[in-house]
């Protein structure tokens, strides 16, 4: 399980977030990105050294801040249907990624696309399993149509 | 990574009005949010740092120098909250939940 | 092929994390990205002090930020359910300084 799926399907839950300069911030999770950028709501904000308190309506919290989250405990069992159902929809394995591309460039293209692998793809061996994928990062877009060329690309190569 | 844009959240509706903007280092500053891009540079009018405790620079205080028209670096942001509805509290927790 | 750190075998087992300011966390593994970032489930403080035992602090689930991880580490849990932490001694850490 990747800890974005994890942050993903908490939101609307309430967490805590401690930042590296040590203050912490306690609010619902409204929404979140692949760069662990946060969007919080009706939050209270720790000082520290836990002496001062501020409460704010909303913040954003850029994700390089983050030193950890604690989320509630029943979120974990949330993450994992949400994971089956998307490993049952992924496309059948093929051997995208191996293979052609290397004579070009041995190095970047295949590198490139094993970037990101999902849950299951370093256990399998996870050699060239497609980036993150469908999981409603920005970035999957990217992913698929690539993975979508490659198929293309293969099953038109005599 | 180009039409990557922080989606988290949404600028718009705080132009024009109050923000305030933590810094990595530590420096804080509160100002009038004039503009903004998806590096989340931000252009803030009167703007006002609250300055630090000379001896722990972590902590502010409540002495401040203005700083008028600022851009904040996008790289450098990280923390921006409406100054609308923030407000210092007593301790909410029973025990405080910091540290 | 392994998954840069190669944690793939830690998933699962209970696993001890140093982070950067010190601390050290005990729990299950439940996931992690290429970032390092980690999912520690039932997860615990252990705050070592040279005046008292070991004492744990129950953290739950958590997700630490791969900026933020020092070390992790497999736990040997017959060896770790053999420890006395009430008697244990030690120095907390200090942070790591950048």
């Amino acid at each position: 399980m990747l800890p974005l799926s994890l942050l993903k399907t908490a939101q609307g839950h309430p967490m805590l977030v401690e930042l590296k300069n040590g203050e912490t911030y306690n609010g619902h999770l409204v929404n979140c990105d692949t760069w662990m950028n946060i969007h919080l709501r009706e939050v209270i904000c720790t000082s520290k050294d836990g002496d001062r308190f501020w409460r704010m309506p909303e913040c954003y919290i850029r994700g390089n801040t983050i030193k950890y989250l604690r989320v509630p405990d029943e979120v974990i069992d949330k993450v994992q249907e949400e994971t089956k159902s998307r490993t049952d929809r992924k496309p059948p394995g093929v051997g995208r990624g191996r293979g052609r591309g290397r004579d070009d460039g041995p190095g970047g293209r295949a590198k490139g696309i094993g970037r990101g692998l999902e849950e299951g793809g370093p256990k399998g061996q996870g050699g060239g399993r497609g980036r993150g994928g469908p999981g409603g990062k920005p970035g999957g877009i990217r992913g698929i149509s690539f993975f979508t060329f490659i198929i293309f690309y293969l099953s038109n190569s005599p | 990574m180009s039409g990557r844009k922080e989606t988290v959240l949404d600028l718009a509706k705080f132009v024009d009005k109050g923000v305030q903007v933590k810094l990595t280092g530590g420096r804080q500053v509160t100002g009038t949010l004039k503009g903004y891009d998806q590096l989340l540079n931000l252009v803030l009018d009167e703007a006002v740092e609250f300055l630090r405790d000379p001896d722990d620079p972590l902590k502010t205080t409540d002495q401040t120098r203005q700083l008028g028209l600022i851009v904040c670096r996008g790289t450098a942001v990280m923390l921006v909250s409406p100054t609308d509805g923030t407000d210092e509290i007593a301790n909410p927790f029973i025990q405080p939940d910091g540290a | 092929m392994s998954a840069g750190p190669g944690l793939e075998s830690l998933v699962d087992q209970t696993i001890s994390v140093i982070t950067n300011d010190g601390r050290n966390i005990v729990g299950v593994l439940k996931g992690f990205d290429q970032a390092t970032n980690i999912i520690l489930d039932e997860s615990h403080e252990r705050v070592y002090s040279t005046k008292e035992g070991v004492q744990q602090l129950v953290l739950g689930l958590y997700i630490i930020r791969g900026d933020n991880i020092s070390v992790v580490g497999e736990l040997d849990e017959d060896l770790d359910s053999n420890l006395d932490l009430s008697k244990l001694r030690a120095h907390p850490l200090k942070p790591v300084i950048h």
